[in-house]
This record gives structure tokens, C-alpha cells and sequence, in this order.
């Protein structure tokens, strides 16, 4: 038969060499497949993802620290793009929705073949999201950050340059810690022209402050549940007085909205103020920023303001 | 006519009968008002500091952040209150609130497009809001125009919402395209009278007094506006011009208010619903009480916006809409609607 049409001979070879090939590469791929518990139950991943997916704020900046690019990217809250500090590295990432509502179709025409989603994820989006690739939703609350970290770089077969990025961001707080003001009180705010938003210390901000030996106020203790409280009461504003105080700015005109502050004849009582130990700081990064990128960018901040 | 005479004297008796009783209640809420609140200084160390003692920090509370407070929530009551009273009796429409019209939507709607437009809070000028005011006033008197909208309470009403939900959808999406001013913004969407800058207490009670003072001079024309338009015009008025004067003065209330405390909805209602509860639906007379009645419940709202969820405040407006909603809902389904 092959003798009869010897054009096709050489298709033939053509073809049964892909098929070795692409065999190779499904067994190679068995044995890389990783078992991921996620909060919606083990999913299987296998190889190493070429077109991820990150639904999550957290999810962008673990793909980008991991030296890999998006195949599609959420716009961080009321932004059209990505966060600013993620923005060069996530330069030409397709915007695939909002942190409101993800757009189906344009995950879809991403081809992806992994989906990072945030823990917030419900399951009626989940169901539609798995159907188009494995997506990964992590177990972990707002305090686990390195968790979840771990969780999507495992899925993306990344898990060593994401432990070594970790690493990494621990030896640097070991240098750091001692050029410290020890035990000094630091609180992390969002200024509202009617009184301060307090942001929990159960969140990379918080934790990064304590492992840097630096102590977090009472108020911002409190809240285990919530990443950050509801307006705090002026005649309240003592309670997140510190050594220091960061003020989370949503805007990049920072400069502005310590001025605005400043006005507020509460504000100017407090100690931080007095002692001129305001300081803004990008809210993208110090309110709703979570990962490697953005602990480093903390660090970056802390060490450019506190360190002696 | 001495019958006349005898009920108006006795109607005259029971005005200032309410009126000194409003007086009292509003003078417990303004001791309220500086006596508690969401912070560490208690009431009897507030009465300390009234009393003369030097506690330094009970005194700032009191005095600058809680005084400051009860002073702007008895300009912005006055004006809410007479603004609702008025809008009631130009549209006569028992329903007409500034706050489900639109009009004060209209004021917090273009204070955040200057926002977004580059202006910072702070320096948002009161012209800004009353423009807005006027806007939504203007769209009220078009649509009271309108057959069958007009002549319906309740469709006015529907009107009036669909025209606030509008220019609240357009709010939030600006809110989505613009971050850099979202803090700033959301006070806008709200409204609260904590954190004022203590300009606002320079410039809002002039704006507010000079608004009262004209409005004396249009409540004579709309009681006689009262009595229908034939009757008006007999007696000598223009009831087109008599609308629109008052629909100016109300832009001015309602756009000084919401400039100094964001939107408030409801309170607009429930004034002149109480007042005319108590002394009939004349205007000469829901009129003054409600002057009395306004302040009294915004700073009681106030009270309550800061001792619900310390050491948080709520939004006021929450606390107004809590009150009035079901106020609203009485209103509409009490068998008559009272015809102004």
C-alpha cells in the first residue's frame, strides 16, 4: 500500500514523527503533573503553562515576579491597566476585564491554558472559567499571602523561582530589620476627607511591618476580616497614631492628598504629624497590593523613609 | 369676620405653642450633639469642658470637632427644611423632596465632575453645587410641566428618581474611569457632616441666611398660589414667577447645603410632612416650624450616625434614609394625600 503511492510515504514518516514527538511530550507531561488543592477542590495541571491567565491582582504580580508574562491581565480597581508598579513589566498584557466583572470572551480569545483567579472567585464564574483551562482559585485568606503565591507559581510549574523570590525577600528583611527604628509604631491609612480608612495588619503591609520589628497599631490588629475599616471617626483619629504613619493614596497625586489631610485640625493634633512622619505612599501598592513585586516595592518605600 | 378672626388667633396660639416646643427639642439635640460621639471623650467629660475645665483634649473634641459639626448640621437642617417645604408648596406635590427629585443629586453630580475635572475637594466652590441644584430644579419644573407627571405625586416622584439614579450611574462610571479622585468622590456620593473644613462655616451661613431672607418675600404669593392659580392671579401674582423664584431660592439652599455636607436625602420629606401634621398645610405656617423641625432631626441623624458603629461613623445619609423611607412609604399610602 505504501509502495503504490510513495508521495505519501514521506507524510506518512511526517506524521508518526509528531505523533512520537507529541507523545514524548504527553509523557514527559505525566510526569510533571502537579495535584493542586484549590477552593474548589484538587485540579490537575500538567507541563508548564504557557498562557496564563491572572484574574487577580496578586496573580499578575506572582506571574510577572516569576520572569513569565500574562496572556491576559484583570484592570486593577477603577484603573484601565494594571497596577503602576506592575506597569512596565505587564507592558502589552491584553486588559481581559475588571476587578467588577471578568469578560468571558476575552479570556476566551486569550487561548489561555491556565487561569490564576483570585480567592474571591464565585463558583458560577469558576464553572464557566475551568470549562476554557484548569483555573487555579487559592484556599488562602487575606493573611496567607505567601500561600497563595506558592499555590499559583506550583500551577505554573514555577514553584523554585517563586521559593528563591521569597527567599530572597526574607534575607532582605533580615539586612533591613536592623537599620530599623526598633519597636517603633507605624500605621497604614487611606486618608477620606471625613476621617482615616485603617488597613488591617493581617495583610502583606501588616506583616511586613512586624517581621521588620516594627509594631502595628491596636485598631489595625482588630480587623481579621476586612482589609481595611470603615471610615474612623475624627475624634477617633488618636487611635491610629504612631511613630510614623504611610498614607495609602489611590491617586498619583499623593503630595495632594497629605495636603488635604494636613488641613483637618484632627489630623494636624496627632503625633506622626507633628513630628512630620507622614509619609504617602501608592495604595496600589500599600492597600491593595499582594505578592513578590509588591513586597519588594514595600521594602523599597520602608527602606527609603525609615531606614537609619 | 370674627370667626375668622377667633380660629386664626387660636391657629396663631398653636403655632407659637409649636414652635417654642421645637425650640426646646432643638436646644436637648444641640446639647447632644457636643455632649457624645464615636471617640473616647465621654459625656460627662464633655460637660466638664463646657463647664470651664481645661482638658485639652475633650475641648478640641468638643469644641472643633463636635461644635464645628452641630453649627454646620443646623445651617444644612434649616436649609434642607426649607428648601423641602418649599418645593412642596411650588409643585404642590406633598412628595417633592429635593433629595428624590434630583436636585440634590444634581449638586453632587457636578461637584464630581469638577473633582474629576481637576478640581480638588477642598477648593470646590459652592457655585459649582448650586449650578448643579439649579439644573435639577430646572428639570423638576419641566417635568411638572409635563401632563400627568405633574399633575401625579407619585409619578413626580418616579420621575425624580429615574432622574437621580441617572446621574448616579453616570457618577459611578466616572468613578470607574477617574481613581485618582475616588476618595474624594465617594464623600460626594454619600454625604456626612463630619470633617468639614471649617471654611465651609464661613461662607454657607451668609449664603443660607441671604436664601431665607428672600424666601420671606414668597410666602405670602404661595399661599395665595395655594388657593389655585385662578385665585393667584386674581389676587394680583404671577404664579409662573412666583414658581421660579422659588424653585431659585430652593437651588440655592440645596446647593449650599450639599456643598458643605454631600447629599442628604430625606430630610426634605420628613420636615415638612411633621410640620404640616402639626399646623395644617398653610405655608406661613409649615413654613417657620420647619426651620425649627429641620435642624432638630439632621443633628439627631447626626447623633446617631456617630454613636452606631463606634469608633466608625456611619453616613449620615444613611441614617436619613433609615428614618424616611418608611416616612415616604406612610405619605404615599396615607388614603388622602394632602392637596397643597
Amino acid at each position: 500500500m505504501l509502495t503504490r503511492f510513495p508521495a505519501s510515504r514521506r507524510a506518512l514518516r511526517h506524521c508518526s514523527l509528531t505523533l512520537s514527538l507529541l507523545a514524548g511530550v504527553s509523557l514527559a507531561a505525566h510526569a510533571d503533573d502537579r495535584v493542586i488543592d484549590t477552593a474548589y477542590g484538587k485540579v490537575t495541571v500538567s507541563g508548564t503553562p504557557g498562557h496564563v491567565v491572572a484574574l487577580d491582582e496578586q496573580a499578575v504580580d506572582t506571574v510577572l515576579a516569576v520572569g513569565a508574562k500574562p496572556a491576559g491581565a484583570l484592570a486593577t480597581r477603577g484603573a484601565e491597566g494594571v497596577s503602576n508598579y506592575l506597569k512596565d513589566r505587564a507592558e502589552g498584557v491584553p486588559i481581559v476585564g475588571t476587578s467588577r466583572e471578568i469578560n468571558l470572551e476575552a479570556v476566551l480569545a486569550a487561548q489561555p491554558d491556565l487561569i490564576l483567579a483570585g480567592a474571591r472567585l464565585d463558583k458560577t464564574m469558576y464553572d464557566k472559567l475551568s470549562q476554557i483551562a484548569p483555573t487555579i482559585v487559592p484556599t488562602s485568606s487575606l493573611a496567607q499571602w505567601k500561600d497563595s503565591v506558592m499555590t499559583y507559581a506550583t500551577a505554573m510549574n514555577k514553584a523554585d523561582e517563586a521559593q528563591q523570590a521569597l527567599q530572597q525577600i526574607d534575607t532582605r528583611i533580615a539586612a533591613l530589620k536592623p537599620k530599623m527604628p526598633a519597636g517603633a509604631t507605624v500605621s497604614v491609612v487611606r486618608w477620606m476627607p471625613q476621617g482615616a480608612l485603617v488597613m488591617s495588619s493581617h495583610l502583606i503591609v501588616g506583616e511586613t511591618l512586624q517581621a521588620l520589628g516594627l509594631k502595628t497599631t491596636a485598631l489595625s490588629d482588630s480587623l481579621v476580616k476586612k482589609p481595611h475599616s470603615d471610615i474612623l471617626s475624627l475624634e477617633n483619629l488618636s487611635q491610629v497614631d504612631g511613630d510614623w504613619m504611610f498614607l495609602a493614596t489611590l491617586n498619583e497625586k499623593g503630595k495632594e492628598a497629605l495636603d488635604n489631610a494636613r488641613q483637618q485640625p484632627a489630623f494636624q493634633r496627632l503625633k506622626a504629624a507633628q513630628s512630620n512622619h507622614v509619609v504617602a505612599v501608592d495604595g496600589q501598592v500599600w492597600s491593595s497590593g499582594s505578592g513578590i513585586l509588591a513586597a519588594n516595592r514595600l521594602l523599597d518605600d520602608l527602606e527609603q523613609n525609615l531606614a537609619n | 369676620m370674627p370667626v375668622t378672626s377667633i380660629v386664626s388667633a387660636r391657629r396663631q396660639r398653636s403655632l407659637l405653642t409649636f414652635c417654642s416646643a421645637w425650640l426646646a427639642l432643638l436646644a436637648v439635640t444641640v446639647v447632644a450633639s457636643l455632649l457624645m460621639g464615636a471617640g473616647q471623650v465621654s459625656p460627662a467629660r464633655a460637660l466638664a469642658v463646657l463647664t470651664g475645665n481645661q482638658d485639652h483634649d475633650a475641648r478640641f473634641v468638643v469644641y472643633e470637632l463636635r461644635g464645628q459639626r452641630t453649627l454646620l448640621a443646623i445651617i444644612v437642617g434649616m436649609a434642607l427644611g426649607a428648601a423641602g417645604t418649599l418645593l412642596q408648596s411650588a409643585t404642590r406635590n406633598p412628595l417633592a423632596e429635593p433629595g428624590l427629585l434630583g436636585v440634590s443629586a444634581g449638586a453632587s453630580f457636578a461637584v464630581v465632575l469638577a473633582i474629576s475635572l481637576g478640581a480638588s475637594a477642598a477648593t470646590v466652590h459652592f457655585s459649582v453645587a448650586i449650578i448643579g441644584a439649579m439644573v435639577g430644579c430646572l428639570l423638576v419644573l419641566l417635568v411638572t410641566q409635563v401632563r400627568y407627571v405633574g399633575d401625579d405625586p407619585v409619578r413626580l416622584v418616579l420621575a425624580g428618581a429615574a432622574f437621580s439614579a441617572m446621574l448616579g450611574a453616570i457618577t459611578t462610571l466616572m468613578l470607574l474611569f477617574d481613581q485618582r479622585s475616588a476618595d474624594e468622590i465617594r464623600f460626594w456620593v454619600i454625604g456626612t457632616l463630619a470633617g468639614r473644613s471649617s471654611v465651609a462655616l464661613w461662607w454657607s451661613p451668609p449664603g443660607i441666611l441671604l436664601a431665607l431672607a428672600l424666601m420671606t418675600l414668597l410666602v405670602r404669593p404661595l399661599a395665595a398660589l395655594a388657593l389655585g392659580e385662578h385665585i393667584a392671579t386674581g389676587l394680583g401674582h404671577h404664579p409662573r414667577l412666583i414658581r421660579l423664584l422659588t424653585l431659585l431660592i430652593v437651588a440655592v439652599l440645596v446647593g449650599i447645603a450639599t456643598a458643605v455636607a454631600g447629599p442628604i436625602a430625606f430630610i426634605g420629606l420628613i420636615v415638612p410632612f411633621v410640620a404640616r401634621a402639626q399646623t395644617g398645610s398653610d405655608i406661613r405656617r409649615t413654613l417657620w416650624l420647619s426651620l425649627l423641625i429641620g435642624p432638630t432631626l439632621l443633628l439627631l441623624a447626626d447623633v446617631l450616625s456617630r454613636l452606631a458603629v463606634k469608633p466608625y461613623e456611619l453616613p449620615i445619609g444613611v441614617i436619613t434614609a433609615m428614618i424616611g423611607a418608611p416616612v415616604l412609604v406612610a405619605v404615599v399610602r396615607s388614603r388622602r394625600l394632602p392637596t397643597l
